[in-house]
């Protein structure tokens, strides 16, 4: 089976104070730690374990610079077959449409059997890329992927719900899935195992080399800026007798959208 | 568009009719509801009074959400209708079907937006990033717009009556037999995996004996979600160990992480530390959970939580 | 047939010393001696899938007491190291390995704020450009676990008080990567040990000074530092005291046993040093276990174990020692390895000798000695 894998490098922030740049629109990346995306490490998995059962291939794209070529060296480590990045200077505000078309592009004469990615990233949590790819390309698609079969060439899946719920689809390849996390328990890719890796080819395309003109990269969405939504720093106390911190909690939950 | 399932009008639905209509006021545009499938006329009562009209699109086999059959349906509705702004739950529905939707369009799409409008013609939307650290405005070039939002972003109390009319289209929607919708399924629950729970309760020593964990464990179901704890709760034999959260135990992301008498040492707070909500309560006002804690309550948990769970239990009825 | 030729395990008489002395024996399926035979039997692949493989504590006593000198404890890590590259490792220590990997730490903490302990202390920084004489390597645990920063914290300012002209390397520098080659990732633990070692050469230090065994082990017998000698806090300490360089305000009252870490002690022999250093400041010797020394305990802390729970069940070795300590009278526990002090402070929770009994770091009862104050 012939699975493209699409693949994210994000900014691990979980304890940084970002800053934003001087045009207030991006945050400074600066001595971030970068990591590959959740989401796409258990698509990667999956789709490794996919070539592991059925034999075949498996190539990984990314959108991005140089650096953003660890995942797709990680890739490689997994043992995929091919990686290949995708990068033009006007792809630098590109939004999810825009990374749906270059990467369509790129992997529509591939003859695939499947796409995978992740279901969203975690630095813009769009979870727009995949549905889109799968409309640019005409085949079919299913997101939320929890557990993932093969019956002749068609899937069986199961996409997650709300509250606990999962639903069962099929769906006829070629088809494109977006892969929830906690479908499988990603391996380990060691070090050494990304040094074996090094000299691997990675192909670079830009938009030339899609045969995507300039003039159709136009973004649809755009980031006007950012900024820090209002709350306060450590624990807000919140004081009172056990009824009216009770009620105060349920106005936070309620506010989260937790009940 | 009118989220349901299992023949019931799903919440969301609601909160967007809120918002669609404090918009539909300030622009002077009608709001408009969809509602797609089979059953529906169980259900055009539910959406009608909130809005000035309803299109059914009965969809006949098709009782359940088929984001194929939902995308057509919709297609032809937004090319007669010429809304400025379309509104979908930032759902398993709407996650599947927007971005596809939009692509065939050829229409902006932002997605799980906490808020929106229009200012002076233009569109604007709000939506958190980088793990909700960030807000960020997002504009769009293009018509019609469509947004996902995000659950519980409105209230879906105080709705206006529109009194709305409803009209019924006619003509096949179309047959996609590459994806079909099979069967629900519900999630296994022979193990308990805290690591997949959208709302943790969790508790540390403070909860002082096993004979007080069935509350916390009430409280955990009272807001659907699942018991977890820390080391010494597992050491001391009171909960099993798949439900232990720290570094020799498992990592959480929840969007609510309740810590009940936990102290927040350290091993403990590198398993939950990116939870979207922290709320800590502990006697101990310089524990060091409340510096990982978004809220916090300095007391007796043994008091609070019998408050808090009798509050929950009566806004359920 | 490469893997029993590299580890010489045709050698091995079955005499079973390793498994004999071996900590965690009784209470996990983890038979070294068996595995030992089975590798050169079978071959080392079978042995790939036994969980047991994780409950080793790396605390050497099986090489140290082997006649024939030969390693089962490398080959346990050896097993480990071919897990590594298989991928299919426990979920925590894959955590642990990519946390170490993107932050330069195990716990996942951010590495701008490996320095944070330092606060307001005036440590001069290396990477910042200052060179020092003597640097001090502090450790991850040390450098963002609240419970173990005072560590850090009494050690800074005992520096002061003695004139020592002491710095740290600041937030480049990296975990030591000790655990992390015990869990079997031989390549970051060199990634590791290249970052470190150029930023300790670099700065003019005749001396770097761990906070933690297993940091002191990591640097002294595996880094191969040129130039610069690799010591245990306790050693330093030792120096200062016996110079008279510490104006200790009196001895403190109390009964302390003292915990011979593996680290420090059985696998690199600093024994002497730490006795020295308490007696200094409770005047007079501490309480000893039956334990102790090169037959000292393994609390269960090390080679992955703060991290991995173990297949064992029943009591564990470290609340056998809290009871032990309790039962000789002593009012605290005193060691010199954040690990230990982790694991024997659960193991007080756990049997419910909280308020009976303290675990204390060395430089904790020297802080008290002296006077000084540090944020907790």
């Amino acid at each position: 089976m012939k699975v493209v894998v699409c693949l994210k490098r994000v900014p691990d922030v979980a304890e940084v104070d970002l800053q934003l740049d001087p045009s207030g629109r991006r945050i400074r990346t600066e001595g971030l730690p970068y990591v590959i995306n959740d989401w796409d490490n258990y698509a990667l998995e999956e789709a490794i374990r996919i070539k592991e059962r059925t034999g075949g291939q498996v190539i990984a794209l990314t959108v991005g610079k140089e650096p953003d070529e660890e995942v797709l060296r990680r890739a490689l480590a997994l043992g995929a077959d091919d990686a290949i990045r995708i990068w033009d200077p006007l792809l630098e505000e590109a939004d999810p449409f825009l990374i749906a078309v270059v990467l369509s592009q790129a992997i529509k004469g591939l003859a695939f059997d499947l796409v995978l990615t992740g279901v969203q990233a975690s630095d813009d949590g769009y979870a727009q890329v995949g549905p889109m790819m799968a409309e640019m390309l005409g085949i079919p698609h299913v997101t939320l992927v929890t557990h993932l079969g093969f019956e002749g060439k068609k899937a069986l899946v199961r996409r997650e719900l709300e509250g606990g719920l999962e639903e069962e689809v099929e769906v006829e390849l070629p088809a494109l899935l977006t892969i929830q996390s906690g479908i499988n328990e990603p391996r380990y890719v060691s070090v050494l195992g990304i040094k074996r890796v090094a000299k691997k080819e990675i192909k670079v395309l830009d938009l030339e080399a899609l045969g995507i003109s300039p003039s159709e990269i136009r973004p649809k969405i755009k980031v006007e800026k950012l900024f820090v939504p209002p709350s306060g720093e450590g624990a807000e106390i919140l004081k009172g007798s056990p009824e009216e911190v009770s009620d105060k909690v349920l106005e936070i939950l309620e506010k989260g959208g937790v009940i | 568009m009118a989220e349901h399932r299992q023949g019931q009008l799903r919440d969301i639905t609601f909160e967007m009719l809120k918002k669609a209509q404090g918009l539909s006021e300030a622009l002077g545009q009608e709001v408009h509801t969809v509602l797609i499938g089979e059953g529906l006329s169980e259900m055009v009562e539910g959406v009608r009074p909130y809005c000035h009209k309803v299109h059914l699109v009965p969809v006949e086999g098709v009782k359940e959400f088929e984001g194929e059959v939902y995308q057509a349906a919709l297609t032809r509705l937004i090319k007669d209708l010429t809304p400025s702004l379309v509104l979908i739950g930032h759902t398993a529905q709407g996650m599947d079907l927007a971005p596809a939707l939009a692509c065939a369009i050829n229409s902006p799409l932002v997605s799980d937006c906490y808020d929106f409008g229009f200012r002076e013609g233009r569109f604007w939307a709000f939506r958190q990033v980088y793990g909700g650290k960030l807000s960020a405005q997002v504009e769009v070039e293009g018509s019609p717009v469509i947004v996902t939002v995000r659950s519980g972003s409105f209230e879906a109390e105080g709705l206006r009556t529109l009194g709305g009319q409803v009209v019924s289209w006619e003509g096949p929607v179309g047959v996609f037999p590459y994806k079909r919708f099979l069967r629900f399924v519900e999630a296994p629950r022979a193990e308990v995996d805290i690591t997949q729970a959208e709302v943790i309760v969790s508790v540390g020593r403070g909860i002082g004996g096993p004979e007080n964990i069935p509350l916390a464990e009430e409280l955990a179901k009272a807001l659907g979600g699942v018991l977890a704890c820390s080391r010494p709760v597992v050491d001391k034999g009171w909960l099993p160990k798949e439900r232990q959260v720290g570094t020799s135990g498992k990592t959480v992301k929840p969007k609510v992480y309740i810590a009940l008498g936990i102290s927040g040492a350290f091993q403990h707070v590198a398993g939950m530390k990116q939870s979207g909500l922290i709320i800590a309560v502990n006697k101990d006002p310089k524990a060091p959970i409340f510096g990982v804690a978004h809220y916090g309550i300095v007391g007796d948990l043994l008091q609070v939580v019998p408050v808090l769970l009798a509050k929950l239990k009566e806004r359920k009825k | 047939m490469e893997f029993a030729q590299k580890f010489e395990l045709y050698a091995c008489l079955q005499c079973g010393k390793c498994t004999g002395g071996c900590p965690v024996a009784m209470r996990t399926p983890l038979n070294v001696r068996m595995l030992m035979r089975e590798a050169l039997i079978y071959g080392v692949d079978v042995l790939l899938g036994r969980p047991e493989i994780w409950d080793c504590t790396t605390c050497k006593t099986c090489t140290l007491r082997c006649p024939r000198k030969l390693e089962p404890s490398e080959v346990l890590i050896a097993i480990r190291a071919k897990l590594v590259e298989s991928g299919r490792i426990p979920k925590n220590v894959i955590d642990a390995l990519e946390a170490t990997y993107v932050h330069g730490n195990p716990w996942g903490r951010a590495r701008q704020k490996r320095t944070e302990w330092a606060k307001g202390l005036g440590v001069k920084e290396v990477a910042a450009g200052e060179r020092v004489e003597l640097l001090g390597f502090v450790c991850c645990a040390v450098a963002y676990d609240p419970r173990l920063q005072p560590i850090a914290q009494t050690f800074a300012k005992v520096m002061a008080i003695s004139g020592v002209d002491f710095g740290i390397i600041g937030i480049e520098e990296s975990c030591c990567g000790n655990e992390i080659r015990r869990m079997g990732e031989e390549g970051l633990f060199e990634e590791l040990k290249d970052s470190n070692k150029a930023l300790i050469e670099g700065s003019g230090a005749k001396e770097v000074v761990a906070l933690s065994p297993h940091c002191f082990n990591a640097l002294k017998n595996e880094y191969r530092l040129e130039g610069v000698r690799a010591i245990h806090y306790t050693e330093i300490l030792e120096g200062l005291i016996s110079q008279g360089r510490l104006p200790l305000k009196g001895p403190l009252a109390k009964r302390v046993v003292y915990h011979d870490p593996c680290f420090l002690g059985k696998q690199n022999g600093v024994y002497e040093a730490p006795r020295r250093v308490l007696e200094a400041i409770i005047g007079t010797a501490p309480l000893e276990f039956s334990r102790s020394r090169e037959t000292s305990l393994c609390c269960e802390g090390g080679g992955g174990r703060m991290w991995v729970e173990g297949t064992g069940t029943g009591v564990r070795n470290s609340e056998i020692r809290v009871k032990e300590a309790l039962e000789m009278g002593a009012e605290v526990v005193a060691t010199a390895c954040p690990f230990c002090l982790l694991t024997l402070e659960d193991a007080l929770k756990t049997t419910g000798l909280e308020g009976k009994l303290e675990v204390k770091d060395i430089l904790e009862l020297l802080g008290e000695a002296l006077g000084v104050e540090v944020d907790r």
